[in-house]
């Protein structure tokens, strides 16, 4: 289960259609095609049209399909912005199905389980924390300085004057949250040498073993088999 | 269960000034020493001494030595200090690990982290929980609680590590009557079972409640010896 | 011992360059930025190899990498992966310039606490992006191919953090302020020309046949002969306005602190601006067509119009915006490290020597 994700968006290929009879089955077995779907459907969104744009009009090609402006879309760049879109969009439903099935969590637990060593597997779990509280402090940090006159709306230009005042107070509280938390982390013996005895492990079935290893297998045939 | 200082003078790393002037302190088996003084004297940095992680954590210069049973703690790792000396610091919210889900797990940390069996891990951490009653935030977020709660989930997490000895720089400061009814009750329990202690407090009452030695520190030196 | 090592790590990458310099390029501009990237990582990793080598043999352990993974660390590369993907997510998306600003935590852990910890907080800042917070709103699939890139970055910030690059030079003389803009200018010039340039000479040669053998190796030749495309124009101004602005307020700021450190850390930003492009051009173009949803898709589209192929167009963006990016970041870090207290700095492996002993 872990790997599934990895697995998928390693092997990208031309053909990579195929792929999309593991996701999709994978995705509705656990009763989540619509939602991986939709969010792999979003998140590729951007990077797609820029995708589109950028090559379908610009790259030298000998068809040209039709023309706007300076502009001409070739039948290359068009065939090339698909085979680009599709990679883009197989390798974001992979890794949504992996987000919505795994929490990062298990992740976690199962990675030291397999002697990830402790001090990775903190990393790695604050990583997660870290994050909706960082989101949190900079809006602390953008309300105070809102409050006395500083401006984080508005004007592109603005905005970008608006990164170091904004970054420079979170990162230097982050800081000195990090002292706090190292010597609370060393006060409850972290970074002991030698294994721990986690209280839960994620469940494995003998069937996710197995589906693993021929996942592994086929990657490295389809890898072999690409060259 | 002894802890002792023996001439210690300590400068953080950056300074050049000393935090800390030739202190001698003793705590001896069972008892429970008051560290009381103005804020800036010294008391927070007297409690990172004892427990070691000033300097094996923090850096900078230690001069004297810092005894625990007579064994110096100069030698010792942090993760060999933590299994000896347990210190509580004044922010709780800053002492959450940040990698667990439930107070269960949080408390449950410093256990997994000495490499107890997990049956050991368990017991220790329903013990913990249970001494300052908060079995039924077992299973809350950590990061989810009041100030209060909080402070009590840093002791407990403390407490399941049983160490035999104990540093607390301003235990209760954020917690309501019962909440320091518990933590009084909690703390004389592990006095009486041996354990030394040094608590770091302003409030004289609860020292009282303790029957502590108070001391008292100025400039980083000791002021009034017991 | 681990000065020497981590010099042996950069002086085998530049013997690797050396050759590369040498060999013709057949098949012109994205043959050698492949191989550029190969020679690079090779030479990189033989450096590596050799200097945990060494220390074996010579203390039987690794302290010097153990050394950068002490708690507060460890403590801290967790942050500094929060602080690249969020800004890296904000920005990016936000601001639509061609800047990322995502590796300002993994140079400050580079900085703070060492080449091998900055370079294991870039691999795993990527990593994390995609992987660990696939279902999350801050994941992102398309992060993890750059991770090579990252760990580059972190592994460069620990170099120039080690040699002392982010140290604050306040109180500089003006005679001697003189003289170091004058060498920084010397070699952004050197970098410019040697690092940069020569992937726009095909560029240039394309858009501006002239048959009486003009010499051209300028691509400001771009905006003066041929069929101007208004796009370049634009941006051509919008780049101009972006450089004019950093520096005036880098003069501003030379003028005020008289702080020739800023000089130091402009000229390693660009040079880590070089370095990082020439390594993620190939890869951008080689798993995402050349994009990445932002600012600089702007740039790619402008250089393939213009008749480059794909992989040198990518190469001609990426040359353009990574410098001037990590160039900000450079200064955005060297400018929070100035306001962070030194005493919390100075508790890191590497952060006394990186920002020099204090006074006080």
């Amino acid at each position: 289960m872990a790997t599934l994700g990895a697995l998928i968006a390693g092997g990208y290929g031309v053909p990579l259609v195929m792929l999309m009879g593991l996701v999709l089955p994978g995705a509705t077995i656990a009763g989540l095609a619509w939602r991986v779907a939709r969010v792999a459907f979003l998140l590729s969104l951007p990077i797609s049209i820029s995708v589109g744009l950028v090559s379908v009009f610009t790259r030298a090609g000998e068809t040209v399909l039709f023309v706007i402006g300076p502009f001409d879309a070739t039948r290359e760049g068009t065939d090339f912005a698909a085979q680009v879109i599709v990679r883009l969009f197989v390798m974001a439903a992979a890794l949504t199905l992996f987000g919505l099935t795994t929490p990062p969590r298990s992740l976690i637990a199962d990675l030291e389980r397999r002697g990830v060593s402790p001090r990775l597997a903190f990393v790695l779990g604050s990583v997660v924390g870290a994050i909706p509280a960082l989101v949190e402090r900079s809006r602390d940090v953008q309300a105070a300085q809102r409050s006395r006159g500083l401006d984080t709306e508005g004007s592109l230009g603005r905005r970008l004057g608006g990164v170091l005042p904004l970054v420079g107070p979170v990162l230097i509280g982050s800081l000195h949250e990090v002292e706090a938390r190292t010597l609370a982390l060393e006060a409850r013996a972290f970074g002991r040498p030698g294994t721990r005895h986690l209280l839960w492990a994620p469940p494995d079935s003998g069937l996710e073993r197995a589906a693993r290893w021929l996942l592994l297998a086929g990657l490295v045939i389809l890898a072999v088999a690409t060259r | 269960m002894t802890l002792e200082l023996r001439g210690v003078s300590y400068r953080y790393p950056g300074y050049r000034r000393r935090a800390l002037e030739s202190v001698d302190l003793r705590v001896g088996e069972g008892a429970i020493v008051g560290l009381t003084g103005r804020n800036e004297a010294g008391k927070s940095t007297l409690c990172l001494v004892a427990s070691g992680l000033a300097p094996a954590s923090i850096g900078g210069e230690l001069a004297g030595d810092v005894l625990v049973d007579g064994e110096s703690l100069r030698v010792l790792r942090t993760h060999e200090l933590a299994a000896r000396v347990g210190i509580v610091f004044v922010n709780p919210a800053s002492q959450l690990s940040g990698i667990t889900g439930t107070v269960f797990e949080e408390v449950a940390l410093g256990p997994v982290n000495l490499g107890l069996a997990v049956a050991e891990t368990v017991a220790r951490t329903r013990a913990a929980l249970a001494a300052v009653a908060i079995e039924d935030l077992a299973e809350r977020a950590p990061n989810r609680l009041s100030g209060g709660q909080t402070q009590l989930v840093a002791i407990a997490s403390m407490l399941a590590m049983r160490p035999r000895h104990l540093v607390l720089d301003e235990p209760v400061a954020e917690l309501d009557l019962e909440g320091r009814r518990l933590v009084v009750e909690a703390l004389r329990a592990l006095a009486s079972g041996g354990t030394a202690m040094l608590v770091a407090e302003h409030d004289r009452e609860l020292l009282a409640a303790l029957d502590a030695r108070i001391v008292t520190i100025a400039d980083g030196r000791i002021a009034v010896p017991a | 011992m681990g000065g020497a090592a981590a010099a042996a790590t950069v002086i085998v990458g530049l013997i690797a360059l050396g050759t590369f310099d040498a060999t013709p390029e057949p098949s012109g501009i994205p043959a050698g930025a492949n191989s550029f990237m190969l020679v690079l990582a090779v030479g990189l990793a033989v450096g590596f190899g050799a200097y945990a080598a060494v220390e074996w043999l010579q203390t039987r352990r690794l302290d010097s990498i153990a050394r950068q993974f002490d708690t507060r660390t460890i403590v801290l590369i967790p942050i500094a992966i929060a602080i690249n993907v969020v800004l890296g997510q904000t920005v990016a998306s936000a601001l639509k310039l061609p800047v990322y600003l995502d590796s300002i935590g993994t140079i400050l852990v580079g900085v703070l606490a060492g080449p091998i910890a900055g370079a294991a907080t870039g691999l795993l800042s990527n990593l994390a992006w995609t992987f660990l917070l696939a279902g999350s709103p801050f994941g992102s699939p398309y992060a993890w191919p750059f991770a090579i890139v990252a760990a580059e970055i972190g592994l460069l910030a620990g170099v120039f953090g080690y040699a002392g690059v982010f140290r604050s030079r306040t109180g500089t003389t003006p005679a001697r302020l003189v003289g170091g803009v004058a060498v920084a200018v010397l070699l952004l010039g050197g970098l410019a020309w040697y690092g940069v340039v020569p992937f726009y000479r095909g560029l240039c040669a394309d858009i501006a046949p002239r048959p009486g053998g003009t010499p051209q190796g300028l691509c400001f030749q771009l905006f003066e002969d041929g069929p101007i495309d208004p796009l370049f124009v634009t941006l051509a101004i919008g780049l101009a306005a972006v450089v004019v602005i950093a520096l005036v307020a880098l003069v501003l700021r030379l003028a005020r602190d008289r702080d020739l450190g800023v000089v130091y850390v402009l000229v390693a930003g660009a040079a880590c601006g070089v370095v990082s492009a020439l390594i993620a051009a190939p890869i951008a173009a080689l798993v995402f067509g050349g994009v990445t949803g932002s600012g600089t898709d702007l740039l790619v589209a402008a250089f393939q119009q213009a008749g480059s192929d794909l992989q040198t167009a990518v190469l001609q963006q990426s040359l353009i915006s990574d410098p001037i990016d990590k160039t900000i970041t450079y200064l955005i870090v060297f400018t929070l490290l100035g306001a962070v207290s030194r005493r919390v700095a100075a508790r890191y492996p590497q952060g006394e020597r990186a920002l020099g002993t204090l006074e006080a």
